[in-house]
């Protein structure tokens, strides 16, 4: 079962792999891409669409899909958006800028500071409305952790605002960026970077991720770095949740993909503690993966008895 | 026996939208005439798309419908044709229906019998299963089995088409592609369990299989193509690119059917009566109507082993 990790093949034998890649988890790239390419095509298409915008931030999952979308309708009809915040990395917008060079398409920069400080104020921490939000604002430890908490997601909503202000200036679909592993365990903001018009690498663990990267080409500082929702200095994704990704990854794919049982995957050697903490995960997260319901009042109704695909005859705008 | 040239229409069919997928249809029968081709085969809803959902009641046709009329009269003269689309019947049932045209007349048709209700699929939801498994004669001097999709992923379908006199098997598909798992033959997860499958049937029934799957994408689907033609010894003859749209020739010699039965007379040692009986009782003992003359005292119905307590 705990087979040694693939070294990724598509570069020349670094000193160090870029990245761990469970045997289990290895895809074949070429497929994927071609597959994903096809997708993106045909999203666009039935939509009525030529071009394409996604919010790139220095991190693999945007770099990627900005590879894929490229790939698959040109970088003439790609448009990054790179959206800092004041505390953002400097290294991270290199980094976004590092793709865009690579890659040839349009890129705009628009600072959400602004929004962000206008909203909480400039001070860093909380502003006026944290009293109206209650058992939120209570002290402590738990007070900052909130506080972080909805200033990043605020932050992943002003961005969302924005991508889908440029999706109609640039007449572009929203592309979306987050992986299979983040959606899995909710480690994404409702209505923030979640949302988008389709996502080519949704189904992707960030294993997965890595591997397609390294295929395309993508810069390897990107590939490299440890990731990071990069909403506080320092900040990254596996010292915040306490775990790496091949081991989350794996996990979530014996549970998950392959129907294991939480004995069996004990037995195939995880810790319960840790199974049991990533089952919670993403049960509760389960509201963030799929549309609102609607209450059921009149004789059809969207997504229970009107079951209609997104795109048909009359629904592009071309 | 003429060499007989087969035409695989490898399509992406545009959902929901019939007109546009007739034009195409029409197209490519004047393009496989003009190539010489004496048998166009299209993918499963290759008419309509397959993410129909509600939309299967919009784009549905009647058998007497005059477009199907059209359609079937570009296979005048001289040609057959396997087209696919949604049929109603008279009493208002929708169908997931595989025609065949010949020379200008719709000649059988096919309707879905196994209809996948599980993981990505829902198409019992929409459409009722079809109660016939028969082989039909064709111009092409043999008989013609007609199936879809998952009626391959059932042992009898083939089996049942071969003894009915089928020596051209085909599966007309919309075969969803997933399971990218490095370690699979094809490097796609469905392409390798369908290329088995097809190897198989091809051997085990000494025919050809003819297998037209679709490419593009409906809504979250991406579509492989990857068609292929297996000869009666279980050879590929051909096998077109995944995901590629596109119109493949494939010659084949419909005599090799001959050559290989009398080489390899599986179907003669068929057993249909032997099979008959064992099914007669196995339908009895599942429905209660006999005890399970296989299971081990204490064995409760349905498991033949007695479970230990």
């Amino acid at each position: 079962m705990s087979e040694p990790a693939e070294t990724p093949g598509a570069d020349p034998a670094p000193a160090e792999p870029m990245f761990e890649l469970p045997a289990e988890l290895a895809i074949d790239t070429g497929i994927a891409r071609r597959l994903i390419a096809e997708f993106i095509r045909g999203q666009l298409r039935q939509a009525g669409f030529e071009r394409a915008v996604l919010g790139l931030s220095g991190g693999i999952d945007s770099a990627l899909v900005a590879y894929l979308v490229a790939e698959a309708i040109g970088a003439d009809k790609l448009l990054c958006v790179m959206m800092p915040y004041k505390t953002s990395s400097p290294a991270s917008q290199g980094d976004a800028e590092a793709v865009v060079a690579a890659l040839g398409c349009s890129v705009e920069l628009v600072e959400i500071t602004a929004m962000v400080d206008g909203y909480f104020g400039d001070g860093g921490v909380d502003g006026a409305v944290d009293g109206a939000v209650g058992a939120m604002g209570a002290g402590g430890a738990d007070a900052m952790a909130a506080s972080a908490l909805r200033r990043g997601n605020f932050m992943a909503r002003m961005r969302m605002a924005t991508l889908y202000d440029r999706s109609v200036s640039w007449r572009g679909l929203v592309v979306g960026t987050g992986n299979k592993t983040e959606s899995l365990i909710g480690y994404t903001t409702l209505f923030g970077d979640s949302a988008c018009a389709f996502n080519p690498i949704g189904d992707l663990y960030k294993s997965q991720v890595r591997q397609l990267s390294a295929a395309m080409g993508v810069p390897e500082a990107v590939i490299r770095k440890a990731p990071s929702a990069d909403l506080w200095p320092g900040q990254t994704d596996e010292t915040e949740a306490g775990f790496s990704y091949p081991v989350l990854d794996r996990l979530l794919f014996w549970r998950i993909d392959r129907r294991r049982s939480v004995d069996e995957v004990v037995a195939l050697g995880f810790d319960r503690a840790l199974v049991e903490r990533v089952d919670r995960m993403v049960a509760g997260a389960e509201f963030k993966r799929q549309v609102p319901p609607i209450a059921k009042l009149g004789p059809r109704t969207a997504g229970v008895d009107y079951l209609y695909p997104r795109r048909r005859p009359g629904s592009s705008r071309a | 026996m003429q060499p007989l040239r087969l035409a695989l229409a490898q399509i992406a069919p545009r959902l929901g939208d019939l007109e546009a997928n007739l034009a195409r249809h029409h197209d490519l029968l004047a393009e496989a005439r003009e190539a010489g081709a004496g048998l166009v085969v299209f993918p499963e809803l290759g008419l309509t798309g397959y993410q129909l959902q509600d939309l299967a009641g919009e784009v549905s046709m009647r058998l007497d419908d005059p477009r199907l009329a059209r359609l079937a009269a570009a296979t005048a003269p001289g040609m057959s044709a396997v087209v696919s689309f949604v049929e109603e019947s008279a009493d208002h049932r929708l169908f997931i229906a595989a025609a065949l045209m010949e020379d200008g007349d719709l000649r059988h048709v096919h309707r879905k019998v196994f209809l996948p209700t599980y993981g990505l699929f829902d198409e019992r939801r929409f459409f009722a299963p079809g109660d016939a498994i028969r082989a039909t004669p064709s111009r092409l001097g043999v008989g013609v089995g007609l199936a879809v999709c998952e009626d391959f992923w059932h042992v009898s379908t083939p089996q049942l088409l071969a003894l009915d006199g089928a020596q051209i098997l085909i599966n007309v598909s919309s075969s969803p592609g997933r399971d990218l798992a490095l370690s699979s033959e094809a490097g796609l997860g469905t392409a390798t369990s369908w290329r088995s499958l097809m190897r198989t049937y091809a051997q085990l029934t000494t025919s050809f299989v003819v297998f037209v799957n679709r490419v593009g994408v409906d809504e979250s689907l991406s579509f492989w193509g990857g068609s292929e033609v297996i000869g009666p010894a279980g050879a590929t003859l051909f096998s077109a690119p995944m995901f590629d749209e596109g119109m493949y020739f494939v010659d084949v010699d419909l005599a090799d059917v001959r050559r290989e039965r009398i080489t390899l007379p599986l179907l003669r040692d068929e057993r249909p009566e032997l099979v008959a009986r064992e099914w007669r009782r196995l339908i009895a003992e599942r429905a209660g109507l006999a005890a399970d003359s296989t299971a081990e005292p204490g064995a409760v119905p349905g498991f033949d082993v007695a479970v230990e307590q």
